[in-house]
């Protein structure tokens, strides 16, 4: 029990530190890619310490409630991961995070927020059933969704699962806000949305919510992870390369519309896991 | 007691319809349906020390009890060929006809006496539906009372010439019937019951009697009578093979390969046209027209709840066969096309009739994937939707008496005007989607149980994102507004509180208690040595899957706790108006933009209708639903 409740406060201390890390590695890359010097890497911890600090505003009391509530959820869905809980639960638990965003999006009444809601729920829409797809891929494989039985497999999931893994790709992409899947918000100066889904979030609540991403992002390569859960070196290595191609679509794309995302990421991604698990049910 | 306790919820809701329709003051009337809710409450929880049981009646008030249900079978046959003629509808003359031949065949030609069979019987499952029709039933009749005042008030309808008698008549009259049909063992009890709930139904959409709400309670009376038809085909079909009515016995003997399925297919088809799977839906979209209280009776706790109640009660008997294939498929195939339907609509009377359809098809999905994990699943998303769904549904009625509309998009910034109502229907919404509740643990085993099956959970999966679109666009719509910080509570008749305030802690404590509704009332009914889930320390978990429930729960409340401690202190922080890019002006909503002229800023939802509409997919989505009906019934053959 107590090793329980320390590891938990470990988990929700230590992950958004990692997550910090791994925006602060991919803001510098990216820039790299741009030839640029970019900011330096504890640069992510700055912004959010910095607004923390600001006065707080709202422009609906909702806002604050869905921001902790978003926050909740990511670390809730993450320290379930760590505890090698059931993967659809996390999913849905992750869900609960996501559909607050938007929520507290859609209590302002400014066009930007709104319009930024719809499209990170057509977002929404577009990724969650690839990642159930991806975790009932595992669970045809391993029979089991919970995470602990995935670590006991005595074989890279990879091997058998490598379109699952490249419809996670899809899911991933949406999920980190990268090009070009994004539309709601992104990371870069090309939204003409202003922010998006974040408009008007700001000051503390902007901070929450961005800390709250950190856990989502860990969260997805922690599933990225699980394809290669014999050792932690191939799990990091595998990590490590999808992000790198992450980065390098994020600066080679440009952004699309969610009609053509919501048709090319279902059309490739079903396509994709059907063939994957035929494929599994007949070897 | 049983015998006593059964007579109560099954005939005496009759009469106390006929008190309903013999009182002419508001007030005795009112306080009739409140007793009735009551002892209707209070007597299923006393069934549950009870059961299981099964008995057989000999006589009401020294009638026979089979005399009485030959003899209402032609009465209500006869009742709704009146409507036939009176309406002129083709199609009811032909399915009325159809079934009179068939039950007169029967009982003239081919019923033998021998009832030595129990005709009443009430396992778990029974008791799980008499406890829902009886308990949200009965919150629905309370809903009623201050509505009906209101909407007869608002379509200026006299007092004096007050249409409110037929309608407690039939409702209640509606909750006798369903408690029967839970509770009847008899093939014959059971298709007098269906019938009754039929005709209740017709009566109940037709009651405002305009245009609209004559064709659509025609429409309804056509759909469910071929359902009717499926039926007594199929207990005549049954009976000629097996020489039993007693249900017990089917799904003891039947499973055997030696008899046809398609009477079984014909059960099936019967339980789709009830819950109005598709191609069936359109009779349940047209219920809207009705009284909200009618659409939470029918959509809700009871009407639609009869269709998966059958065919649940009927899977032991088709495990492993085509059959179940079939209905799990058509099941997730009807989550997946309400959902799409659901996203397409405005409408959010017609966003909750496209969603029950759609859940209900996840139910049925459930049904035809035929492991005890999948019952438990179906049975919990039973429980879980009929106590959320009620509670929606009276939340719309609620809100739609108040602004005069049931878009959504009239409802946005509902929170300024209608607080507690508008929080009520977000917690609603939150049950409906999100973990810890109960609908979301049955969703949860309904997957895991569908996992093997790639068809199916590709349908579920797609199903269930495009569920949480539209639920959360609306839950945002509600909560939308420049908000300052200051309301007034609203004020609402007690009667219209005490139901919705019940139901939405139904929803949150139930789900709190799922494991011991699970171990209490799902495992014994399993009649299996498999147990699909064990308990520990309020934790779902099995080989493969694991969800904690009441860890959740905690913790979800402690979320809560400091959410909603965020919205306090949130409250102290300055409140701006939103961006719009440009300043602002003190007109809420509005820039001053180019040649400082003033803007309107405007925003709607999004709801897809060139992808989503109505127009689009109805079409494709009732021939794709009627071909795998076709197959579901001739494959049979």
């Amino acid at each position: 029990m107590i090793t329980d409740l320390v590891l938990a406060i470990f988990c929700i201390v230590f992950v958004p530190v990692l997550g910090g890390f791994i925006s602060g590695i991919d803001r510098i890359i990216t820039a790299r890619f741009q030839s640029r010097v970019g900011p330096p890497l504890l640069q992510p911890f700055y912004d959010v310490i910095k607004l923390f600090g600001k006065e707080k505003v709202v422009v609906n009391v909702w806002q604050a409630f869905c921001a902790y509530c978003y926050i909740a959820a990511a670390s809730i869905s993450i320290v379930m991961f760590f505890f090698k809980s059931d993967l659809l639960l996390i999913l849905f638990v992750q869900a609960v995070g996501a559909i607050f965003l938007v929520v507290g999006a859609l209590s302002s009444t400014s066009p930007f927020s709104q319009v930024g809601a719809h499209r990170e729920l057509l977002q929404i829409l577009s990724y969650e059933p690839l990642l159930v797809l991806v975790v009932v891929g595992m669970y045809l494989e391993v029979d089991s969704f919970k995470i602990w039985k995935i670590y006991e497999w005595n074989e890279p999931l990879i091997l058998k699962l490598p379109f699952l893994f490249i419809v996670l790709g899809y899911a991933l992409t949406i999920k980190l806000r990268k090009s070009p899947f994004d539309l709601s918000t992104s990371h870069h100066a090309h939204q003409e949305l202003v922010k998006g889904v974040l408009t008007d979030y700001s000051g503390p609540f902007l901070g929450l919510i961005e800390i709250a991403h950190w856990y989502e992002t860990v969260l997805v390569l922690g599933l990225c992870s699980l394809f290669w859960a014999t050792n932690w070196i191939g799990g990091f290595i595998l990590v490590a390369i999808t992000y790198i191609l992450e980065i390098i679509i994020d600066n080679v794309s440009a952004r699309m519309t969610w009609r053509w995302m919501l048709g090319y990421v279902w059309a490739m991604g079903i396509t994709l896991s059907v063939v994957n698990m035929v494929w599994l049910s007949l070897v | 007691m049983k015998e006593l306790l059964v007579f109560i919820l099954i005939v005496s809701p009759f009469m106390f319809a006929v008190l309903c329709s013999i009182i002419k003051s508001d007030k005795i009337r009112s306080f009739v349906v409140l007793a009735m809710g009551i002892i209707l409450s209070v007597s299923s929880l006393l069934l549950i020390t009870k059961v299981p049981f099964s008995f057989s009646p000999k006589s009401v008030f020294t009638i026979k009890v089979n005399h009485i249900i030959e003899v209402s079978d032609f009465l209500l046959l006869f009742l709704m060929l009146f409507f036939a003629f009176k309406y002129k509808s083709i199609l009811i003359r032909i399915f009325v006809i159809f079934q009179m031949v068939f039950v007169s065949y029967f009982d003239f030609f081919l019923k033998q006496n021998h009832s030595d069979y129990p005709t009443i019987y009430c396992d778990h499952l029974s008791l799980i539906m008499v406890l829902i029709i009886s308990i949200i039933g009965s919150l629905i009749c309370f809903q009623a009372v201050p509505y009906m005042k209101e909407h007869e008030h608002h379509l200026n309808i006299h007092p004096a010439i007050s249409k409110q008698r037929g309608f407690f008549f039939v409702m209640v009259l509606f909750l006798g019937a369903m408690n029967g049909l839970a509770l009847s063992n008899d093939m014959m009890f059971f298709y007098f019951f269906f019938e009754v709930t039929t005709i209740c139904s017709f009566l109940l959409i037709g009651h405002d009697q305009t245009e609209v709400a004559i064709k659509n309670s025609i429409r309804a009376l056509w759909m469910n009578s071929l359902g009717g038809c499926a039926f007594i085909v199929a207990i005549v079909w049954i009976y000629s093979q097996i020489g039993t009515l007693d249900i017990q016995e089917i799904i003891r003997t039947y499973g055997n390969a030696k008899y046809y399925v398609l009477p079984l297919a014909l059960i099936c088809l019967a339980g789709f046209t009830k819950s109005a799977q598709f191609p069936f839906q359109s009779w349940l979209l047209g219920a809207m027209v009705a009284p909200t209280p009618v659409s939470a009776l029918l959509h809700s706790s009871t009407m639609v709840k009869v269709g998966v109640y059958i065919v649940l009660r009927f899977s032991p008997v088709f495990k492993g066969i085509f059959l179940s294939q079939c209905v799990a498929l058509c099941g997730a195939f009807a989550f997946l096309a309400g959902a799409a339907l659901a996203v397409g609509q405005s409408n959010g009377k017609k966003v909750l009739a496209y969603s029950t359809i759609s859940n209900l098809g996840l139910i049925l999905a459930c049904a035809g994937i035929n492991t005890p994990a999948a019952h438990t699943a179906a049975i919990l998303l039973i429980i879980f939707h009929a106590v959320t769904k009620a509670l929606l549904f009276m939340c719309v009625g609620t809100i739609e008496q108040h602004i005069a509309s049931r878009d959504i998009e009239d409802m946005r910034g509902l929170y300024a005007e209608m607080p507690i109502t508008a929080l009520i229907t977000v917690m609603g919404v939150i049950t409906m989607i999100m973990p810890p509740f109960g609908l979301l643990l049955g969703k949860w085993m309904a997957m895991e149980a569908a996992a093997r099956n790639l068809l199916v959970i590709l349908m579920v999966s797609l199903g269930s994102a495009l569920t949480v679109m539209y639920w959360a666009r609306w839950a945002g719509t509600l909560m939308s507004d420049p908000f300052a910080g200051k309301f007034k509570l609203e004020s609402q008749p007690i009667l219209t509180w005490i139901p919705l305030l019940s139901l939405c802690s139904l929803a949150s404590v139930l789900s709190f208690l799922a494991p011991l509704v699970y171990t209490k009332m799902i495992v014994p009914d399993l009649n299996s040595n498999f147990i699909p889930f064990d308990i520990h320390r309020g934790i779902f978990e099995n080989s493969y899957g694991q969800f904690p429930v009441v860890p959740l729960c905690l913790i979800a409340i402690l979320g809560f706790g400091v959410a909603v401690w965020a919205v306090k202190s949130a409250a102290s922080s300055r409140i701006v108006p939103p961006y719009l890019s440009g300043a602002q002006t003190a007109e809420p909503g509005t820039f001053t933009g180019p040649m400082n002229q003033l803007v309107k800023s405007e925003a709607r939802n999004y709801y897809l209708s060139r992808i989503f509409g109505e127009k689009r997919l109805t079409t494709c989505i009732n021939l794709a639903a009627g071909v795998w009906l076709i197959l579901m019934v001739g494959g049979t053959l």
